[in-house]
This record gives structure tokens, C-alpha cells and sequence, in this order.
């Protein structure tokens, strides 16, 4: 066999290392054998399990037990990925990705799975600094540490991810404070009935609910004064509450900042077709990155919660080595309450 | 060996020269040593001074002394990429790879160190180069900054750092030392923001009051430090790799105690001069490596014959001629033990470790006198170039200066006989400016005046006078031929080995012994005269012998089978390198089960 | 130079000898050399020399390398090391090093000096080590009986040369002049009063001093360099030669068809010596610890 006879294996790229991206990594190693694999990640972290983030507040504090797979899983199945590597840019016409340390990455297919990130309103951009966040793990432990024990968390908006945090918090016996916000709730949409019934039931949990709007919203977040928490959120109507640590909880924002400039649509997320595929043949997007046209709605739209996302991985995988699958989905997306009374959403459905 | 609340921990910095790898890994040796740690470093660098070489700096950081580096790290830093990526599978699972997250150059798939990480390792990637332009507005500092990252990262106090900064760049004046200390600085700041996920942690060192008496050396420079200590007149040198920064310490410590050194033209004047201050009645050594060992075998002779007291240092490289200047190896044996024409005896020592070149420097003085001999001190580069830490008693005399026999007072009329021929075959040895004993040494064979003589009754005399003499070195106070480590009594492997080698024979052998073989090893320090005794009574313990060296030929193994015609097990390579622990740990396995 | 016209009586001449006191710095050795050979001016010269100076013998040593010249230490009483061919420089080097206060003279002859240890002249010289070398050249290998040398005319037949020598000599005393020799002279073997005196005054520089001697091998060279030959050729060095003047050392010394006989050039400079005791008080001056 000589070396013409052999073209070089077809090369599958994958940026971000959540359930999405892995999810895709799996399947095209299964369905293209020859092919390499890498994903891309500025994580310093294999794939964990985001879902099981809140269990670093109770007993989960080593990272190795949030693993979706041990290191050797990789190696065996031939999945390369790439940590501490920040796309900067995607060059569609080369068929390239660059990295932000300057290296050059060809592709054959690409996937964009990127995610979201905490979505800081731009009021309160500046006081990023004093927020604690809960977007990765190593953010949820340096959380985690500046969270005495009973301490009291105030949460600053309230979306799903924040409120299944709470229910760890509570758990453990923490004062947890909402204060309100449009994204409370996010990403259901709720009616103004189901959104009174849901902080009823909040408030039944034992979660102080504050009403932000009523106090002009938030304008500011300033450290607290000795003797006193470690911080201190202050509202347009000059009232203010403190609390040990102040989580933003606005919902997510597509990290799409590397598509820019790419020719790609970009509406909010990049835009896909039920076959996830974007307006270039050679790339893909799946995950909380990626709005899905709807043909029902006539819109694009995003699919959150964990069974959607790993079904979007497996459809991008199918249609990457040369499928023709449609995403489609007909979880219902309820928010209701559990046998004890506590919140409880289909966003929250993990299965192992 | 080492039990959890111990500090064992590997740490390898990876550059191109020019980087400031070896300056990197310098500072952290000696800052770990400040902090009670002690530690076994070795450097690798090119050939080259200026261009794309690659360097590396390895050292083992420890509580109890280690004997060999690891094979695997527990940190990688790469100041270098290009350099540093074959090197990233030596890191363990959950160790530490450190690496510039703001490379200049632009690079192609694969070639930079995100892309070699290894699932069960965790990757740093830090911006070295933009902390050391914000630090100290260049990128000269990245050296430092990677060493502020790696005791910020592993928790180490960043004191003896700014300390030894502060001494190191003393003499570049206050703004470097400012400079350096900022790009430090910059760096721990920055590894301690960030979040820590490799499980490499050190542990409190061991007790101060032996951490104050503890010193960090090379081989070389303990060489020259026993030198020193053993007063040494006068040294004669040519500089040749590794051997030349023996010389290089020398020239700068032996003058402030009104002493002389000299760069001669070459190896033969070397020895020649060396020779003559021996005659003179001074202390007197050279050092080289091989090739100039070659050059010195004709004056070795004439040293032997005219029993003139030398010592010389020899640190082997890779053979034969030119070889691999900066490569490690042990095949300067046989030169070292025979490399003259003629029965030219002489005393060869080797030792094993660090301190082990600081006592057998101060011991090789006294031999050569007492016995009135040439001495010569094998090392090799690995063990010229590696650090350790050291105990010295500083209030010990170590070394006995004067092992000279007295000259017996002439009657009138008597002439002096310089080769006396005695019980023990050393004869009252007098020097120019000693009064009224006048006499002429010579290469030639010679009578007890010193006359020449080729009579075969005073060939045979004199032969069997500077052989026999010799052995008396193997019974010389307080210096042990051969030390014996491990099980007593009965074993099923033994390991026999010499000069750097030892120590990993020993690391391998306390590897055995976890995994239940029963196994000793013998370290053998002086290799001429050769102690049978000694060498037969281990060997008589040992259900097999194993060799390890780093030479092709097995010329120890050739040795003890030589000499004591008794069947050994060679482990002979030649990698350019320290031999592989785990390569000796199999063979011992091996010879174990069979 | 002048030739005794008065008979000498052997009685008279050994009681002079044995009054002057020089024979305290022969040994009992007798010379090896050959009747006739030149070697045994030398010898005279230098015990003459050494007399004269009143050198102490305890507090002098010879250092030769090998060759006929080299056996030259077994045959005076003083501190003596016959040492390898060509290294008589370096050893001579060292025991200078280790004992300032030894008066060290280096013989030897011109295979060992410019042939196999031709490469240790020029750093003796650039380094002005207080020694004095005194070569003896007489154009040939003696002690292997006879085979040409760095210094053998062109033209020379002997055993590894049967179809003549074609390699121009060496010139000796412009290489030192050219190593910075701070003491050069020369001498000849068949003039022994002037020998004695340009060793004695060798001795006395301080610094590397040079004393080319020519000699005759009676045994192996019928042709070129006899005393015949040579006797007519040497000439006295001529009258107002500077001997400070580097220029015109070099160009008498380019005469090689009329060896001149005497003091070439000479300099004051620090010696090896001097140059270690400047670094010693250096180093001690500088107060800075030592660092490891």
C-alpha cells in the first residue's frame, strides 16, 4: 500500500467539551473508525458532568468523582482532547480553526458546541469581580469557598441552573435570597399566573423571595462592611440586603464571539438547520450554542435541558459522517413541583 | 520508600538555550534546599552555546536524600515547545504540565504542548511571556515568572526564592534584582490565582537544625570544594567538557587562600605540571575527561614509576575520541584503571554520589601522598553536572594533610635512596630545598638512589615495591572500598555497580525489595587496587550478580570477572544518559524468577 | 676567545679545579656522552656557572626531558628530574609553581624541545616563568643514533633520511623572540669560557631566559655541524647590538649562516610568579563570599 492509496483519515473537530461535544465525540468514533477526533476546551477539566455541580456543595469536593470518564477512556477510544486551548477564530474557507496560543488546526467537519456562559446583565457588568459564579467547576469551588457554613447566598435573577443550586443550599442550610428578575425561571416561559404559583412555591422551600423590580431593580454590588457579610447588593430605591456570596443567575449567552467574522448566521446562537447543520456544509453546532429552525414556530429557537442537548450531539454526529437525521423533540418543558413540594423542572432530567 | 507524609516530587523545566532553563532550574534547587528539602538535580544542555539547543533541568525534591532522578516527573514545565513536547509523557497522571499560553511564533497542528497533554494530566497554560512584560516590561524574566508559577502552584514559600534571586543577580546591580524579583512575583501571583487540580503537594521539610548544615553542590564543585578543604597548592588544567568547571571554581576560590592555578596549552603539559609540583612537595591535581585522559597516560606512567604524588579528576563523557562531549558515560574504566605502557599501577577511585566527590577529593590527597602514587578520580558527567544536597561537617577535619613519611636523618657520607626499599615499599620521600638529600628521579628503572637501573633483579624489585604498596589503600583510615546496601546475608540478586550508576542501582534495589526480592547491592568504590575480598564475600552471598553500567563494553564486569573469574549478569548500555531504574529494576526481576 | 698557547699539566689543572669548588656540583656519575661530544662543555659551563653564583644545591633542580642532553641532571648534584621526551618545559613549570624560591633549569635538546615539545616553548615563554632552559642544539637524534631534526640542515643524510633531509631548519631564536622570550641568547659549545658566562647570566634573569647552545654530534654528523664547521661560521655578536631592541634581536637572528654569540635581546617583565602573587592579592582584596 503506498501512500497515495491512502488518503489521511478524515479529521472531525469539535469545539467545547460538554455533554453536546462529547456526546458527538462518542458517536463519530463509532461511526467513522478512521477518522480523528479532537475536541477543543479551555477547560483544564475532562468532561464532567454539569449536572452534578451542585454536589460539590455537600460531598462532592474531588473533581476526579464529577468525571463523565476516566482519563483512560480517551486513549482507548481514540479521542483527543485538547485542554487549555481557546479558539480565537474559525476559517471556513481554509477549513481551519485557530487557536488563540497561534496554532493552526485543519478540519474536515467542524462542530460548534460551545455552550453558554453566565449572561451578566450590562448594568452590572462592572461589578463582575465581586460575583460568584457557578459556571465551572473550578468557579463553583472558589463559590463554594467563599461560602461559610449557614451562610446566606443572595442570587440575582434566579434561572434554573441557580435555582438547582438552591435546593442544594437549602439543603445544607443556607440562607438563600432571590431576587427577582425577568430570567427568573429561565429558560421556561411562564405565564404571570405560573410564575406567581412557582415563587409560592419557592417561598414554601423556605427561599427569601425579593422582589426586584418593586425596588428599581439592582445598582450595585459593593463589598460589605466588617462585621457584616462579604457583600452587599444595593437597589435604585436605595434599599440593600447583604449576603456571603452574590451569584448573578441571569441565564445563558451563546459563546459564539470566535464564529463572528466567519460568514456563519449568528442570530443570538448560530443558527442550524433540524439537521444542526449551519450555513457552511462543513459545519455543525449543537448544544446551548445553537438556535434549531423550528418549523412549527417559523423561528429558530433554543433547546435547553440535558436530554436535548445530548440528543443534538447525536444528531450533529449522524449528519457529520453523512447522515440525514433531524433534531426533534417532544419533551415537554413543564415546571412544576415534586412529591416534597419542592421546585422541580424537566430542564433537571438526568439519566446516567 | 517513601511513605505519604513524605515529599517525593519530580520537577522538570524544559527550554531552548537561551531561555534560561538551567538558571530556572538553578534557583529552584537551591531554594528547596534553603527550605530544608534536599534534592538530586541533573541539567541537560547542547553541545551548543548560542542556537536552538535543547536544555533541560530536572530535579527530585524530597525529605529523606534520593539517589536517582524519577522516571516520571511530577511537574513539566516547557519554556519551549518545540523543545519540551517529547518530554510531556514523562509527567505522571495527575502532575502538573506548565506551558506558554502566548507563544510568538505561529504553529502548526500538534505543535504546541496543549496538544500532548495526556488525558490523566492536568495542563497550565499561563501567559509567561505577557506576565514578564507586564512585570518587568521584557520577556527576559519568563524564567522567573515560571518559577514564581511553579511555587505558587505547588505551595512553596516564596522566600528563599527572593533570597536566592536577590544573591544570584546581586551582581548585575539593584534594577535587575527589582526586575527579577517582579517577573517572580508576577508569576506565584498568577499560579496562586489559579485554581489547583494536580494532586503534587510538598510536605513540610524535614528538621531545621539539618537543614542548616545541609548545602546544595554539583559533583564538580563538591570535587572542588574537597580540594579546598584538603588544601590543595596547585592546580594545572585545560578546560575540556565536563570536567572544565571543576577548574573554573578553583581559579576563582584557590587564589584567596594565596594558591596557584594554571591554564596550561594542553592535557600532557597538565600532568606534566602537576607531576612537577608533586615533586616540589606541593599539593597538586589536574582534571579532565577522556580524551585528555588519553593525552596524560605516558605521564601517568612516569608519576607511578618516579612515585610522585598526583591526583586526577577524570569525568568521563560519551566514547570513543570526540564522542558525545555532553552525553554521560562510563567507559573511561579501563583507560582510567590501565591507560599506560609498562605495569604503570596506580590507585582509581570513583565516587558514587555527590558527597561521595567531596570525600573522595579530600581522600585521593592523602592516598597519593601516603603511598606516593598518581590518584585518579573517576566520575562522569552525569554525576559532574547533577546537584544534591549535601551534609558537610564544616568543623570536621575531614581529610589527614600531612601523610607524608618522615625523612630519616643521613649520617655523614650517606647518600639519600629515594627508593628505599621498605616493608611496606614507600619509601621517606624528600623534595627540592630539602637540605643535603640531592637526588634525581627519572623515568627510567632505577635503584633504591634513583640511579639507573635495568638490572632484573631491581626490575622485579622495584615492580613488585609499587604494586605492593598499593594495597595498603584498601585498609586506608576512615574510606570505605565498597559499602554494602540492602538485605544482609543471603539474596537472590545482587547488584554490583560503580560511579553515578549506583544510584540507581540503589533506588532500583529498594524498588525489589517493596515487591519482595530479597536483593542487596554492593557499591565499589575504588576499582584500583581492587578489593576481592570484599567484592567475593558479596558475591558469595548472591544466588546471581547483576552489572549495571553505562558503557557497551562491561568493562567492571570485565573487571570482577577478571580478577575473580566468577560469572556476572551485565546490564550494559549506552544511552547517553542515566541508565533507567525501571530497566534495572526487570533485570533484576528477571534474574529473581529465573 | 683565545686559543691557550700554554702547555696545561694535568696535576696543576686538577687542583685548580677542585680549588674552585665546582666539583661540589658534579656528581660521581660520569657523563655517558661520546669523547668529544659537546655536551661536555655544557656540563662544565654549568657547574662553572652554578659555582660562581654560589647557587645553593638543595635549592636547585634540573629538569630534562629525553635524549642525549637529557641525562644531563644524573651528572650534577642538585635536585634532578629526567623526565619524558619534549616535557621538560611543563614539569620544569610545576615545580617552579609550587617553590618559588627553587632555582629551576630545563635542558634539553633540540628534538625535544622543537620537535615533540615544541608545543610548551611558546606558553613557557609568553608566560615568563622563572626558569632558565638551556637547549642543546646539535642538529641531530643521538640517542637513536642518528636521525634528522627540527634544526638539521637540508641536505642532511642520516638513517630515516638516506635521500637527504629536504625540510628547512627551524629557527629557533627568532620562534622565542616571536613567543616573547624576555632573556635570548646563544652559545657555543666550543667556546666554554663564554658558555659558563651566558649560563651563569641566564640564570640570573628574572624570567623565562633562553640559552640556544650549538654543539657538534662528533658521532653522527662528519658533515655539517663539526666543530670545524661550526668554529668557522659562529661570530661574536656584533658591537653596539641593543639588546632591548626586539627589531634587531630579530634581525640577527635571521642570520643564520653567522650564528652571533651572545645576548641576544632582553625585558623586565612580571614573571608567572609575580603574575600569581598580583591574582592572590586580587582575589583576597575582593571580599565578596564565595558562592556555591
Amino acid at each position: 500500500m503506498n501512500a497515495a492509496a491512502s488518503p489521511p483519515p478524515r479529521h472531525h473537530v469539535i469545539i467545547g467539551n460538554g455533554v453536546a461535544g462529547n456526546q458527538a465525540a462518542e458517536l463519530l468514533r463509532d461511526r467513522d473508525p478512521a477518522s480523528r477526533v479532537t475536541i477543543l476546551t479551555h477547560s483544564r477539566l475532562l468532561f464532567y458532568n454539569r449536572y452534578l455541580l451542585p454536589g460539590i456543595f455537600q460531598d462532592m469536593a474531588n473533581w476526579p468523582e464529577l468525571l463523565a470518564h476516566p482519563p483512560e477512556h480517551y486513549a482507548a477510544r481514540r479521542i483527543h482532547v485538547r485542554r487549555e486551548c481557546r479558539v480565537s477564530a474559525v476559517d471556513p474557507r481554509n477549513r481551519l480553526v485557530k487557536l488563540a496560543h497561534n496554532e493552526t488546526i485543519p478540519y474536515d467537519t467542524l462542530l460548534v458546541a460551545t455552550g453558554g456562559r453566565g449572561h451578566l446583565p450590562e448594568e452590572l457588568a462592572e461589578y463582575r469581580p465581586l460575583f460568584h459564579h457557578f459556571g465551572s467547576y473550578e468557579a463553583a469551588m472558589a463559590t463554594r469557598r467563599a461560602l461559610p457554613e449557614r451562610g446566606a447566598v443572595v442570587m440575582l435573577g434566579g434561572d434554573m441552573i441557580g435555582l438547582d443550586l438552591a435546593r442544594t443550599l437549602l439543603a445544607i442550610e443556607c440562607r438563600v435570597i432571590l431576587v427577582t428578575h425577568e430570567t427568573t425561571f429561565w429558560p421556561h416561559a411562564l405565564t404571570p399566573e405560573e410564575r406567581t404559583n412557582a415563587l409560592a412555591t419557592l417561598v414554601a422551600m423556605g427561599i427569601e423571595v425579593i422582589d426586584g423590580d418593586a425596588r428599581g431593580g439592582v445598582a450595585a454590588v459593593e463589598p460589605g462592611a466588617p462585621g457584616l457579610p462579604a457583600r452587599r447588593v444595593v437597589f435604585h430605591n436605595g434599599a440593600d440586603l447583604y449576603g456571603d456570596v452574590v451569584m448573578p443567575c441571569f441565564g445563558l449567552t451563546p459563546m459564539v464571539e470566535f464564529m463572528v467574522g466567519t460568514g456563519i448566521d449568528i442570530e443570538r446562537g448560530v443558527l442550524v438547520s433540524p439537521q444542526l447543520r449551519t450555513s457552511d456544509p462543513h459545519i455543525f453546532a449543537a448544544g446551548d450554542v445553537c438556535q434549531i429552525w423550528s418549523e412549527e414556530e417559523h423561528a429558530y429557537r433554543f433547546y435547553y435541558g440535558y436530554r436535548n442537548v445530548r440528543a443534538m450531539g447525536e444528531v450533529a454526529a449522524i449528519n457529520m459522517t453523512g447522515g440525514q437525521e433531524a433534531f426533534a423533540t417532544n419533551r415537554v418543558e413543564s415546571l412544576g413541583h415534586d412529591a416534597q413540594g419542592r421546585i422541580d423542572s424537566s430542564f433537571w432530567v438526568y439519566d446516567e | 520508600m517513601t511513605t505519604m507524609s513524605k515529599t517525593d516530587i519530580q520537577i522538570a523545566i524544559c527550554g531552548s538555550a537561551g531561555d534560561g532553563t538551567i538558571a530556572a532550574g538553578d534557583i529552584l534547587r537551591n531554594a528547596v534546599a534553603a527550605a530544608g528539602y534536599r534534592v538530586i538535580g541533573f541539567d541537560v544542555y547542547p553541545p551548543e552555546i548560542r542556537g536552538f539547543g535543547k536544555c533541560i533541568s530536572r530535579l527530585r525534591i524530597s525529605t529523606d536524600q534520593s539517589y536517582s532522578l524519577k522516571r516520571h516527573s511530577d511537574v513539566l514545565l516547557s519554556l519551549d515547545d518545540s523543545q519540551a513536547l517529547p518530554h510531556a509523557g514523562e509527567v505522571r497522571d495527575m502532575g502538573a504540565v506548565i506551558f506558554e499560553s502566548q507563544p510568538i511564533a505561529p504553529c502548526q497542528e500538534g505543535e504546541h504542548m496543549s496538544a500532548r497533554v495526556l488525558p490523566g494530566q492536568i495542563p497550565y497554560a499561563f501567559s509567561m511571556r505577557e506576565l514578564s512584560q507586564q512585570a518587568t516590561g521584557g520577556g527576559r524574566a519568563r524564567n522567573l515568572v515560571a518559577l514564581g508559577i511553579i511555587a505558587g502552584l505547588l505551595g512553596l514559600t516564596p522566600d528563599p526564592f527572593r533570597a536566592i534571586i536577590a544573591r544570584k543577580f546581586g551582581k548585575q546591580g539593584p534594577e535587575i534584582v527589582a526586575r527579577s524579583l517582579a517577573g517572580f512575583q508576577a508569576g506565584f501571583d498568577g499560579a496562586t490565582r489559579t485554581f489547583k487540580l494536580d494532586d503534587v503537594f510538598f510536605s513540610p521539610p524535614g528538621q531545621a537544625d539539618t537543614a542548616q548544615r545541609v548545602i546544595m553542590l554539583s559533583g564538580n564543585a563538591a570535587v572542588a570544594r574537597g580540594c579546598l578543604d584538603a588544601e590543595l597548592d596547585t592546580f594545572f588544567g585545560y578546560p575540556i567538557t565536563p570536567a572544565t568547571s571543576i577548574m573554573e571554581r578553583l581559579a576563582a576560590e584557590l587564589p584567596k587562600h594565596g594558591r596557584r592555578l594554571l591554564q596550561t596549552e594542553d592535557e600532557i603539559a597538565a600532568i606534566a605540571a602537576t607531576i612537577g609540583a608533586g615533586y616540589a612537595g606541593a599539593r597538586a591535581a589536574t582534571a579532565t575527561s577522556g580524551p585528555g585522559l588519553a593525552l596524560m597516560s605516558e605521564m601517568l606512567g612516569l608519576a607511578t614509576i618516579t612515585e610522585t604524588p598526583c591526583v586526577v579528576f577524570v569525568s568521563q563523557r560519551g566514547g570513543p575520541s570526540t564522542g558525545m562531549p555532553t552525553k554521560t558515560e562510563q567507559s573511561d574504566l579501563n583507560a582510567a584503571l590501565y591507560g599506560s605502557p609498562g605495569d604503570a599501577c596506580r590507585i582509581v577511585i570513583a565516587p558514587t554520589n555527590v558527597e561521595g566527590c567531596y570525600r573522595c577529593a579530600g581522600k585521593a590527597f592523602e592516598m597519593a601522598e601516603r603511598y606516593q602514587t598518581p590518584v585518579i578520580v573517576l566520575l562522569d558527567l552525569y554525576l559532574s553536572n547533577r546537584y544534591e544536597t549535601v551534609t558537610l561537617d564544616e568543623s570536621d577535619h575531614a581529610f589527614v594533610l600531612d601523610a607524608n613519611k618522615p625523612l630519616p636523618r643521613l649520617e655523614p657520607g650517606e647518600t639519600y635512596r629515594r627508593y628505599a626499599l621498605t616493608e611496606d615499599g614507600v619509601s621517606p620521600r624528600a623534595v627540592p630545598g630539602d637540605a643535603g638529600h640531592m637526588h634525581v628521579i627519572t623515568g627510567l628503572e632505577h635503584n633504591e638512589l634513583g640511579r639507573p637501573d635495568d638490572s632484573e633483579t631491581m626490575h622485579a624489585a622495584m615492580s613488585r615495591k609499587r604494586h605492593d604498596k598499593l594495597q595498603a589503600a584498601l585498609r586506608h583510615p576512615e574510606f570505605a572500598v565498597t559499602r554494602r546496601f540492602g538485605a544482609t546475608g543471603r539474596v537472590k540478586v545482587g547488584l554490583l555497580a560503580w560511579g553515578s550508576t549506583f544510584g540507581e542501582c540503589l533506588e532500583a534495589m529498594f524498588m525489589a525489595q517493596a515487591q519482595n526480592i530479597p536483593c542487596a547491592a554492593l557499591k565499589v568504590v575504588m576499582l584500583s587496587p581492587f578489593p576481592v575480598r570484599e567484592v567475593a564475600s558479596f558475591m558469595d552471598d548472591c544466588d546471581q550478580v547483576l552489572v549495571p553500567e553505562i558503557n557497551h563494553e562491561g568493562q567492571f564486569a570485565q573487571l570482577v570477572q577478571g580478577t575473580l573469574a566468577r560469572p556476572v549478569t551485565r546490564l550494559s548500555r549506552v544511552p547517553g544518559s542515566p541508565m533507567p531504574v525501571e530497566l534495572i529494576l526487570n533485570e533484576i526481576r528477571r534474574l529473581a524468577q529465573g | 676567545m683565545s686559543i691557550p698557547i700554554k702547555p696545561v699539566f694535568v696535576d696543576e689543572k686538577l687542583r685548580e679545579v677542585q680549588e674552585s669548588g665546582r666539583l661540589a656540583y658534579r656528581s660521581h656519575a660520569l657523563p655517558t656522552w661520546c669523547p668529544g661530544c659537546g655536551y661536555f662543555a655544557i656540563v662544565e659551563g654549568l657547574t662553572h656557572a652554578c659555582n660562581a653564583m654560589n647557587l645553593p644545591r638543595d635549592q636547585t633542580a634540573v629538569v630534562s626531558g629525553i635524549g642525549c642532553s637529557s641525562r644531563f641532571p644524573f651528572f650534577v648534584d642538585l635536585y634532578g628530574f629526567h623526565t619524558l621526551h619534549g616535557r621538560a618545559l611543563p614539569v620544569a613549570t610545576g615545580i617552579k609553581t609550587a617553590n618559588d624560591r627553587l632555582t629551576v633549569i630545563a635542558v634539553g635538546g633540540d628534538g625535544d624541545g622543537f620537535a615533540i615539545g615544541g608545543g610548551h616553548i611558546a606558553h613557557a615563554a609568553k608566560r615568563n616563568v622563572d626558569i632558565t632552559y638551556l637547549l642543546f642544539d646539535n642538529g641531530i637524534y643521538g640517542l637513536t643514533k642518528g636521525q634528522t631534526s627540527p634544526t638539521s640542515a637540508v641536505g642532511l643524510r642520516t638513517s630515516t633520511s638516506p635521500f637527504d633531509n629536504p625540510e628547512r631548519p627551524l629557527n629557533p631564536l627568532l620562534m622565542l623572540l616571536s613567543y616573547g622570550v624576555s632573556w635570548l641568547g646563544q652559545a657555543y659549545a666550543g667556546r666554554p669560557d663564554h658558555l659558563r658566562g651566558m649560563i651563569a647570566d641566564a640564570i640570573a634573569h628574572r624570567g623565562f631566559s633562553y640559552l640556544h647552545i650549538l654543539s657538534p654530534c662528533v658521532t653522527f654528523d662528519k658533515t655539517s655541524r663539526t666543530y670545524v664547521n661550526l668554529g668557522l661560521q659562529v661570530r661574536e655578536i656584533p658591537e653596539g647590538h641593543d639588546p632591548t631592541d626586539l627589531m634587531a634581536a630579530m634581525r640577527l637572528a635571521q642570520d643564520t649562516d653567522q650564528p652571533a654569540l651572545g645576548l641576544f635581546y632582553h625585558q623586565k617583565r612580571p614573571t608567572l610568579g609575580d603574575t600569581f602573587d598580583e591574582i592572590a592579592a586580587r582575589a583576597r582584596a575582593k571580599t565578596a563570599p564565595a558562592t556555591d
